[in-house]
């Protein structure tokens, strides 16, 4: 019977018992035991996503960029549709930062609490010391540490995330500017490997409730017990929440007010209701694409010429609320852990999440591997995903609701600026 | 004025990018802009530096691949082939032993008082302390650790270091033979592999020397500026390429005929007549690959060399002989060791002798393939890249006269080949030799 359960059953199922093993071992004194006989599944956990990160986020950014470039080379529609959805989204991750900063949910602990943390993470701290005060020497060192010099060292190194974003997109633009007859065996390699590669994330992910369960108890031992850590996942769950439905009530409508004049809101989310359930259900973009599409050209009048095009794109490259997730859950978990992030870093965070959200395959447990990615590129303790990965499949729900009407926001503006929406009579 | 700019060839938006720099450079100088130029000047030329080392490996890997399997094919089957390389491997290794040793002993990059030179060496203290250190085990250990060290211990720790180019250029001539001895069959999927990764890395050349003006612009600005604006340093200039072209033009009319004299019966008067036409394309249009036509014509029909020896030594050499452009990397490199007053040892010189030759094998003729192999030789033995910015300018009217030296090369190659079996001087126009070709 257990194996008949749905995988996010079974992993809030091992998050459940894990922080009650955890608070039990703490009670009872097995908190070495703990760590020397359950931590290690968690670690091994995390080894395995983060093996599979930089793999996962070359290939498929160099699929998803080459297909892409295709598109826009040749129409000023694909141009328009690409630069809103790059728009929307660092506008997304920007606002997340401004909400995780705000609000700062992962500051729940008090100040000894914390300088014990601090501590434990000094060496990690101390080399982001570093890094904030070269920060100093040169502002354009931010562009200058993008660029790698040698591309088989920053494979090897899961800190330079951007650097392999950088050259991933190299790569892919000049392919894309070849002749396809004389690049296809190389695309054709890389479309092999990414279906190797989402195969290895689809067996990793069968691992996550024992990972999980390994993490969560890992945890609590760690921060002995102490349950101001879920204080402060609660009021991260809440923040996430709440930012994702005002994007959606209130950040998209507002686009819509500004970059069109006629489509009235209300019109517009009760037009997208339907798609939104099923996006919702699902958890799925992809799945949810055929109402979505539906909804957008009957209901809203948009031509199906556009809609055809701006919908699947934006269910590859466009997810807001991905990229919103991802500098949240980033930042909250640097203030779990007492780590302060420089400006740079921040910065650093918008430029992964957004360019991660570009490449994310709409795989579920996809977006996982893509936090470690933003978490690795500023030296952030991925253990902290441990705290997260429980509540992640709720929030996924919600996140694929945003997503879609993301979509469909850029598609009405889209074709309100190409005059291809029929517009009702009042 | 966009559209103007965008009809200037790279080369010349080169050119004004480096004389745009080096009038900011002397600007800055003068209105103690150093810092400035150093924050938001200077980054700009790091990046295009990072680029050109970013491709570097992936280039040489790739292209050696493609350029030796290719090659390879052809020569194993037949004895002219292995005599054609040979002789080519060896022309161009003489060309940079040649060229080493009028780099040392004139020593154009010297120019610097004995005390600037101390100034530029605390500089770049470290790749010197690291130079220091590695003579040091040289001198400890066996004098065949040069070749002990040729040999990597891992691929991709090889490949991540840009140091070790000599490892990479290793491995791939390995990796290259055992595609060749393979059947064709079983390895029909790697070479369709390797030719589209040879031409997306090749493309990505290409966009990155789009970027070349606004990069030598920063490079040369910032260099001027650390320098100080010392007129010295066009003095040093100035004598490397009078160097570079002197010795380039003792490659064309003394080296070679020089060969023509001890291995072949050929008169050098003829052959310079013969060859003059091709030479004059090839200075014009800075590419052996487009000059082939007319030296295919001028070697069968004036030297009377036989079509089947021409057909296949001249293609083979415009794609691995460049005896002048291996001259050129050799001279470059070291004289930009100069310049930074850095003392090279005889082990490095060798392994410059050694990238510089393998990497004129590999070396694909586009623009900017030059300049990516100078990359390689000045990473392997640890110089400063930055000071290519120096010599970038001049690239373009050097590479018309290397071009010139190169095809020469090729043209003196295919003669004595042709003597050594007497494919030469018999009448035919209109013959189609069946050799063992």
């Amino acid at each position: 019977m257990w194996k008949k359960l749905p995988l996010w059953v079974k992993i809030i199922t091992g998050m459940i018992l894990g922080f009650a093993w955890g608070m039990i071992a703490v009670k009872i004194g097995l908190s070495k035991f703990t760590l020397d006989w359950v931590k290690p599944w968690g670690t091994i956990f995390l080894k395995l996503l983060k093996l599979i990160a930089v793999p996962l986020i070359f290939v498929s950014l160099v699929k998803g960029i080459s297909s892409l470039t295709d598109i826009s080379k040749l129409s000023r529609i694909g141009i328009k549709t690409i630069s809103y959805y790059i728009a929307s989204t660092l506008i997304a991750t920007f606002f997340g930062l401004l909400l995780v900063n705000t609000i700062r949910p992962g500051d729940t602990f008090p100040d000894e609490k914390r300088e014990e943390f601090m501590g434990e993470w000094s060496q990690t701290v101390n080399e982001k010391q570093q890094f904030a005060a070269s920060a100093d020497k040169s502002p354009l060192l931010f562009f200058e540490e993008m660029v790698p010099d040698n591309i088989f060292n920053a494979l090897g190194d899961n800190s330079k995330m951007l650097q392999i974003i950088f050259f991933s997109i190299l790569f892919a633009l000049a392919m894309v500017m070849i002749p396809f007859e004389r690049v296809k065996t190389v695309r054709r390699v890389f479309d092999n490997l990414n279906d190797i590669v989402l195969k290895i994330v689809e067996l990793i992910m069968k691992f996550t409730p024992i990972g999980v369960f390994g993490l969560m108890a890992g945890v609590v031992v760690d921060f002995a017990g102490d349950s101001d850590i879920f204080v402060a996942l609660g009021k991260y769950f809440f923040t996430v929440m709440f930012g994702l439905l005002f994007m959606i009530i209130f950040v998209y409508p507002v686009y819509l007010k500004i970059f069109t004049r006629k489509i009235g809101v209300f019109r517009f989310l009760r037009a997208l209701l339907p798609a939104q359930i099923v996006a919702f259900s699902t958890s799925s973009s992809a799945a949810a694409l055929p109402v979505n599409l539906r909804q957008n050209t009957q209901e809203l009048g948009i031509s199906e010429e556009v809609a055809n095009f701006v919908l699947p794109v934006g269910v590859t490259i466009n997810m807001d609320a991905t990229a919103f997730y991802q500098a949240v859950a980033a930042v909250f978990i640097a203030q779990v852990y007492g780590i302060d992030l420089t400006v740079a870093q921040q910065l650093t965070i918008v430029l992964t999440a957004t360019l991660s959200s570009i490449g994310a395959p709409g795989v579920p447990g996809g977006s996982i591997v893509l936090i470690i990615m933003v978490l690795t590129s500023v030296g952030l303790p991925i253990e902290g995903l441990a705290l997260i990965l429980g509540v992640d499949r709720p929030l996924d729900m919600l996140r694929s609701v945003v997503n879609i009407t993301g979509d469909s926001t850029v598609d009405c503006i889209v074709a309100y600026s190409e005059n291809e929406i029929k517009l009702p009579e009042k | 004025m966009k559209a103007l700019r965008r009809k200037y060839p790279l080369w010349l938006k080169i050119i004004f990018g480096m004389i745009l720099g080096i009038i900011y450079g002397l600007i800055a100088v003068r209105f103690n802009l150093e810092n400035f130029t150093a924050n938001w000047v200077k980054p700009w030329g790091t990046i295009f530096i990072k680029l050109l080392k970013l491709v570097a490996v992936p280039l040489i890997f790739v292209s050696l691949v493609k350029g030796i399997t290719s090659i390879t094919e052809i020569s194993k089957l037949s004895r002219i082939g292995l005599k054609t390389i040979l002789l080519y491997i060896t022309t161009t290794m003489v060309a940079i032993i040649i060229g080493l040793i009028m780099v040392n002993v004139v020593k154009p990059g010297s120019s610097f008082s004995e005390e600037k030179r101390m100034e530029f060496q605390t500089k770049y203290q470290q790749t010197i302390t690291d130079k220091e250190a590695a003579a040091e085990d040289i001198k400890g250990g066996s004098p065949l650790i040069f070749f002990e060290e040729l040999v990597p211990d891992n691929i991709v720790g090889a490949a991540g270091d840009n140091s070790r180019m000599l490892q990479i250029i290793f491995f791939s001539i390995l990796f290259s033979i055992a595609i060749i001895i393979l059947e064709a069959k079983k390895v029909t999927v790697v070479k369709g592999l390797f030719d589209g990764l040879n031409d997306i890395i090749l493309k990505i050349v290409d966009m990155i020397m789009g970027y070349a003006p606004i990069g030598v612009f920063a490079l040369l600005s910032s260099l001027i500026t650390e320098f100080s604006g010392d007129a010295d340093l066009f003095i040093a200039l100035g004598k490397y390429a009078a160097l570079t072209i002197v010795g380039i033009l003792f490659l064309i009319f003394f080296v070679y005929p020089a060969y023509l004299k001890i291995f072949t019966k050929v008169r050098i008067s003829e052959f310079f007549r013969a060859v003059m036409p091709a030479q004059m394309v090839a200075f014009t249009t800075s590419s052996s690959a487009a000059t082939l036509p007319v030296t295919l014509r001028q070697c069968t029909e004036k030297l009377k060399i036989s079509r089947s020896v021409a057909n296949f030594v001249l293609p083979v050499g415009v794609t691995i002989n460049m005896d002048a452009s291996a001259f050129y990397q050799a001279v470059s490199a070291v004289f930009i060791a100069q310049v930074f007053g850095l003392d090279l040892t005889i082990t490095q010189q060798l392994t410059i002798l050694l990238t510089a030759t393998l990497a004129s094998i590999g070396s694909p003729g586009i623009p900017g393939g030059a300049v990516i192999m100078l990359v390689i030789v000045l990473t392997s033995v640890g110089i400063p890249a930055e000071g290519l910015a120096l010599i970038m300018g001049i690239e373009r009217p050097l590479d018309m006269v290397r071009t010139m030296a190169n095809i020469t090369g090729d043209a003196a190659v295919a003669t004595i080949v042709a003597s050594s079996e007497n494919e030469i001087g018999t009448d035919n126009d209109d013959d189609a030799d069946q050799s063992e070709l």
